[in-house]
């Protein structure tokens, strides 16, 4: 019995020590459970929908003012008809018509015998595989559709029999995307990985015999064959070029990844078969955001019109609906030089992973790339070469970059120029008058447009300028397009016969040369200039266009070697008489300019390394491809990433004030715009360091609330296809009673409508069309209004540097004047409703690969005529938000390079807004206490709310280390109050009196964890108590 | 082996889980993505502390189990979760960015080694709070 009882009572020990143990460790659970609230609250809240702090207004405080911002729209209905019908309207005027012979529009009669051919026709690519990815959303009032749901919504009627065979078919064209743990599917064709290769997925038209034999056989009685071939694009991204960025497990004939397989050229040529053999159309549509190698079917008779449709988002396939039917008239032009190799550009041969030979992944030396293009990306080389060609010079017709091996000539080059697009009108053009203004630093020009056709449709004027190309030029290696983008602007629809005259003012800034020998007004070197000679202004359907006019004018014919004359009448000249390098020697807010980005030069540190592509001899300088680049012990010093040293020598800290009692309010300065009223320096004396440090350290996915000042967490948005990252109800204000007046009822069936519906960027700039750009933003700045969600990363402004950046689908063109024109329009439609539509990334994000690290080498001239020149009217305008880069500016990351972000970004653009780095998660690459002393408001961090948490984050980021830094201190003063400044004056105050204050909230699951704690520690101790007893028992 | 109980197999197979977690989080700790962010003292520490109390259990028990004894399975157990819950904490960011912004080969391979440290860790803690309701050795 001893016996027995003894092991009763070991195995009631056991009983209760195993209680002690499940108990112990779910309080250990809750408590460490604390910990990481602590830490992600802010992402905890969203991921929840919960509320950690809010704004409380005192009952007696005037109220009347707390909304400063007015919607255009009085229910979420509205909001979202606005938003759908933007959506076709982008598609209708943004939409490109390369190629027709009359087959569009189709009748009545036509568009009820369709013939959808092609995966993609079923399943399009609506946005980006990752990142501004397209949403559907369901049970809304504006329900998302694809082409066939918006073309039977339209009134087509289209072959069932096809629609059939090809959701049988869709196991052979489903998408695997490797993710860890699995693999992702998707129906639609998606891009490759970084350093993947694409895969054909076009049935064959073995197998589509397989699922159904008789499948041609059906074309006949509907034989308007539509085909639609589609790309992807996604952020971290990547087409490789060439062959080796293709599947090597298929034989598809496919040479490019951009260019077609054989089964997409059998479909075709079975489309064309069925139309030879029924009669009937075949028009392809092209679904797509990089630019494709098409060039064999532009010269197939067979396929009867060519549509370019972009990634249309959620609505944009009512547009192309309307477009086919000729409800509407094709209007949009391209925003890239559709090459006949891709690959064969200047700029593709330095592309990719070019490694260091002495990389070293602790600081994010991976790989580098040498842009030895200089500025001869896109149509400013093919359409510069070519002029070279006509004009005998350079070397221009050499065999080097040509797609066949021989002479280059430019029509074997290009298949669809820059700014090429038909309609289904004719329009003329005259260019009636052109002036230079240099004091007032515009070129204005008129030029009417007449509707000579019969339909009505609208007409995009491109305005272009040819500069002359000097001596002084050549010797001082400053290079010249032979025709680039001035201005732009679209036409009213016109009706038949009808004219309009369109007076464009551009920017003269947008015609200077940045030439970084030339003695400037600070007495150092590098400023715009003027050379003087003669420019030549033109207009025309496409840069090609516009050039053949000035060629003709220059007295230059197709005996010289011109692809087709041009119309002299059409060009306006202006004459420069003598070398100008004073009109642009201040910028607008008046800094005197001079070099900055010498350092982005590879030969800045590796003299006589690279060779510059240069019009001076196009065969001598062609590129060569930088690779195993070894970095000297100079450059990797710089490349460690601790460039600022944290020190008591850097001034008095008792001259840096913190924590003053001024009872300022940061809604007293609401809508204030001038960041010398004294109001603004009396408040941030209010702001703690420790408030400065955590917030610039942990900007996290919000802006987080600032106690001191009583500035409210603000929500970040990703774009640009909409202000996708929360549903519109996440955020909304459901409480009337606050006055708000876009308070919405808790059962708005709007609620869990998602904004990532608009097509992509590419189709916004294919329309010319500010006046879209511009409704797009008003409609985002409404949007932000009704979801309380104000900054919006949203506009993509890095240019399309090659076709082979995936990511290409975010940003407008390969063009910067395009890209600014669109960009600007874009944010100040958004801010007119306080929504903080904030371009990206600065800068030079010009490809995927490596982005985290990588070393990007340019000429200054390149950095600051394409890439910057495209952000630049954008923030002088006023824009209050900005998004760094992942990449390097030559050695330094993006975030901490002064000549980019203080000298030009600060200074001569006067920037004064928000600057938020990119998703960087690497505490060295954060490179916080150069960001911060370079003018980055915050990191994308986020962690506790803690000196000690964000201490432990970036070990060099203490109190008692930033606290004897005076320089450092008055930095991360001014990243605040460039912060606050922006939010005062966008609608995140909106609600906020100078009687608000921001309230701590227990959320449900604080009180979850708290009970968690205080139950299990109970537990704990009665467990533990009853073994106590159990082992005294025994 | 035959005055073995299910406890002895239990704490082996737990301490073998924790130890390849810890393992796992140290290599990870050394991967390109990580490396910056530097080896928690509170994931090391816990996890390096659970298995030592798990060895000393395993072999103090082996000449009898006594009461003392008792503590270590529990103390394992608790170590075991905090050092998973605050391995999930430090690698949660870069588990995300990697699953978003920045998944290429080199990123996954990276986060494959902080997933086996979690898993393993989360595995050794449960079969650890399982254990405890065992012994060792046969009575």
């Amino acid at each position: 019995m001893k016996d027995t009882s003894k092991k009763s009572g070991r195995a009631a020990q056991r009983r209760w020590r195993g209680l002690t143990a499940v108990t112990a460790s779910l309080l250990a659970l809750a408590l460490t459970g604390q910990v990481i609230v602590g830490g992600f609250r802010t992402d905890i809240d969203k991921f929840l929908g919960t509320q950690s702090t809010m704004v409380v207004t005192d009952e007696d405080a005037d109220t009347g003012d707390a909304y400063t911002y007015q919607s255009d729209y009085s229910s979420t209905t509205e909001l979202l008809d606005a938003i759908e019908d933007l959506g076709e309207r982008m598609n209708e005027e943004g939409s490109v018509l390369l190629k027709n012979n009359g087959a569009l529009p189709l009748t009545e009669e036509e568009t009820q015998k369709v013939s959808l051919l092609g995966f993609s026709s079923y399943y399009p690519v609506r946005g980006g595989d990752m990142g501004s990815s397209f949403v559907a959303n369901t049970g809304t009032d504006a329900d998302t559709v694809d082409l066939v749901q918006a073309l039977t919504a339209k009134g087509f009627a289209f072959n069932p029999t096809l629609q059939e065979m090809y959701e049988a078919l869709q196991p052979l064209f489903k998408s695997e995307v490797e993710s860890w743990g699995g693999v992702i599917e998707y129906n639609n064709i998606v891009a490759p990985a970084i350093g993947g290769v694409f895969t054909s997925k076009e049935p064959s038209q073995a197998a589509m015999d397989g699922e159904n034999a008789s499948w041609r056989d059906t074309l006949a009685e509907y034989n308007v064959m539509v085909v639609t071939i589609a790309r992807s694009g996604g952020e971290n991204r990547d087409y490789t070029p060439g062959t080796a960025g293709v599947d090597p497990t298929q034989d598809l004939n496919q040479t490019d990844p951009l260019g077609l397989s054989d089964d997409e050229r059998d479909l075709i040529q079975a489309a064309i078969d069925a139309k030879e053999a029924n009669g009937g159309k075949v028009i392809v549509l092209l679904n797509n955001s990089s630019a494709m190698e098409i060039q064999e079917l532009a010269d197939n008779e067979g396929v009867d019109a060519i549509l370019q449709i972009g990634l249309p988002g959620g609505y944009g396939f009512y547009g192309v609906a309307d477009i086919l039917s000729g409800a509407v008239n094709p209007s949009g032009h391209l925003t890239d030089t559709y090459a006949v190799v891709n690959a064969n550009s200047p700029a593709a041969q330095n592309y990719g992973n070019n490694q260091w030979t002495n990389p070293n992944p602790e600081y994010s030396i991976n790989s580098a790339v040498v842009e030895a293009e200089g500025i001869y990306t896109g149509y400013k080389y093919y359409e510069t070469r070519y002029a070279d060609t006509v004009l005998g010079q350079g070397n221009a017709s050499d065999a080097v970059g040509s797609a066949d091996g021989v002479a280059w000539s430019y029509a074997n080059e290009v298949t669809y120029s820059f700014g090429y697009g038909l309609s289904y009108t004719t329009f003329s053009q005259t260019l009636d008058s052109l002036s230079v203004d240099l004091a007032a630093q515009t070129v204005t020009a008129t030029v009417t447009v007449t509707n000579t056709g019969d339909v009505a449709g609208k007409d995009a004027v491109q305005l272009y300028v040819s500069l002359p190309y000097t001596d002084y030029d050549r010797e001082h290696l400053v290079e010249k397009s032979a025709i680039q983008l001035l201005d732009y602007a679209k036409t009213n629809e016109l009706q038949p016969g009808e004219s309009q005259t369109i007076t464009i003012t551009a920017d003269a800034q947008n015609m200077a040369s940045w030439d970084s020998t030339s003695d400037n007004a600070v007495g150092t070197q590098g400023c715009y200039i003027l050379d003087e000679g003669d420019y030549y202004f033109s207009i025309g359907n496409g840069a090609h266009e516009a050039l053949n006019n000035i060629l003709t004018a220059q007295g230059k014919t197709t005996a010289d070697g011109m692809t087709a004359d041009g119309d002299a009448a059409q060009v306006q000249t202006w004459t420069l008489d003598a070398f100008d390098n004073s009109t642009f020697a201040y910028s607008r807010a008046g800094v005197a300019v001079e070099n900055q980005l010498e350092d982005m030069d590879l030969n800045y540190w590796l003299p006589d390394t690279v060779t510059y592509l240069s019009r001076q001899d196009w065969a001598g300088t062609w590129p060569e491809t930088y690779k195993d680049l070894t970095a000297t012990d100079e450059m990797l010093e710089i490349m460690d990433n601790d460039i600022y040293v944290i020190s008591a020598d850097n001034g008095d800290p008792a001259s840096v004030t913190f924590g003053a009692d001024n009872g300022l309010t940061l809604a007293d300065l609401k809508g204030v715009t001038d960041i010398n009223d004294e109001r603004w320096s009396l408040l941030l004396d209010q702001i703690t360091l420790e408030e400065c440090m955590i917030r610039t350290g942990f900007g996290g996915t919000s802006t987080k609330s600032i106690e001191s000042i009583m500035s409210p967490e603000t929500i970040q948005n990703d774009g640009p296809n909409g202000i996708y990252s929360y549903t519109l109800g996440q955020y909304a204000n459901t409480n009337a009673s606050t006055g708000d007046p876009c308070a919405v009822d808790a059962d708005d069936p709007n609620l869990n409508y998602k904004f990532g519906t608009m097509c992509n960027e590419t189709v916004i700039a294919q329309t010319f069309s500010k006046e879209l750009a511009g409704e797009y933003g008003r409609v985002c700045g409404n949007y932000s209004l009704w979801s309380n969600l104000t900054i919006y990363w949203g506009c993509g402004t890095n240019l399309h540097r090659l076709p082979y950046n995936a990511r290409n689908h975010e940003y407008y063109s390969e063009d910067a004047v395009l890209t600014a024109g669109q960009g600007n329009a874009f944010v100040q439609g958004g801010m007119a409703y306080g929504c903080i539509v904030a371009p990206k990334h600065l800068a030079f994000n010009d490809s995927e690969v490596n982005r985290t690290g990588v070393a990007t080498f340019m000429t200054e001239q390149q950095a600051r005529e394409n890439e910057l020149r495209g952000t630049q009217a954008i923030v002088e305008n006023g824009a209050l938000g900005l998004m760094t880069a992942y990449n390097r500016v030559g050695i330094t990351p993006s975030n901490a390079h002064t000549g980019l972000m203080v000298d030009i970004l600060r200074e001569e653009w006067g920037y004064q807004g928000l600057v938020t780095e990119d998703f960087i998660q690497d505490a060295n690459y954060v490179c916080l206490k150069e960001a911060v002393m370079n003018g980055v408001t915050m990191s994308c961090n986020t962690g506790d709310n803690t000196i000690e948490a964000v201490n432990e984050k970036y070990s060099y980021w203490s109190y008692d280390a930033v606290s004897q830094d005076a320089q450092l201190m008055a930095a991360l003063k001014q990243a605040m109050l460039w912060q606050n400044y922006a939010l005062a004056n966008s609608n995140a105050l909106d609600g906020m009196t100078s009687g608000s204050h921001l309230v701590s909230v227990r959320t449900w699951y604080d009180n979850l964890l708290t009970g968690m704690q205080i139950g299990f520690g109970v537990l704990t101790l009665a467990c533990a108590a009853m073994y106590v007893k159990s082992a005294k028992k025994d | 082996m035959k005055n073995k109980s299910a406890g002895f197999f239990l704490t082996a197979l737990s301490l073998l889980a924790a130890a390849v977690g810890l393992g796992a989080y140290l290599v990870n700790c050394g991967t390109d993505y990580f490396m910056n962010l530097g080896i928690s003292p509170v994931v090391a520490g816990c996890a390096g502390a659970a298995i030592a109390a798990q060895l000393v259990y395993l072999i103090a028990a082996q000449k009898g189990q006594k009461n003392w004894m008792d503590l270590l399975p529990v103390a394992a157990s608790v170590l075991l979760i905090v050092a998973t819950v605050m391995l999930l904490s430090v690698r949660v960011n870069g588990i995300a960015s990697i699953m978003t912004f920045e998944m290429n080969a080199q990123t996954l391979s990276d986060l494959t080694s902080a997933l086996i440290g979690l898993i393993a860790c989360l595995a050794a803690a449960v079969v650890s709070i399982i254990s405890s309701f065992f012994d060792v050795v046969k009575e």
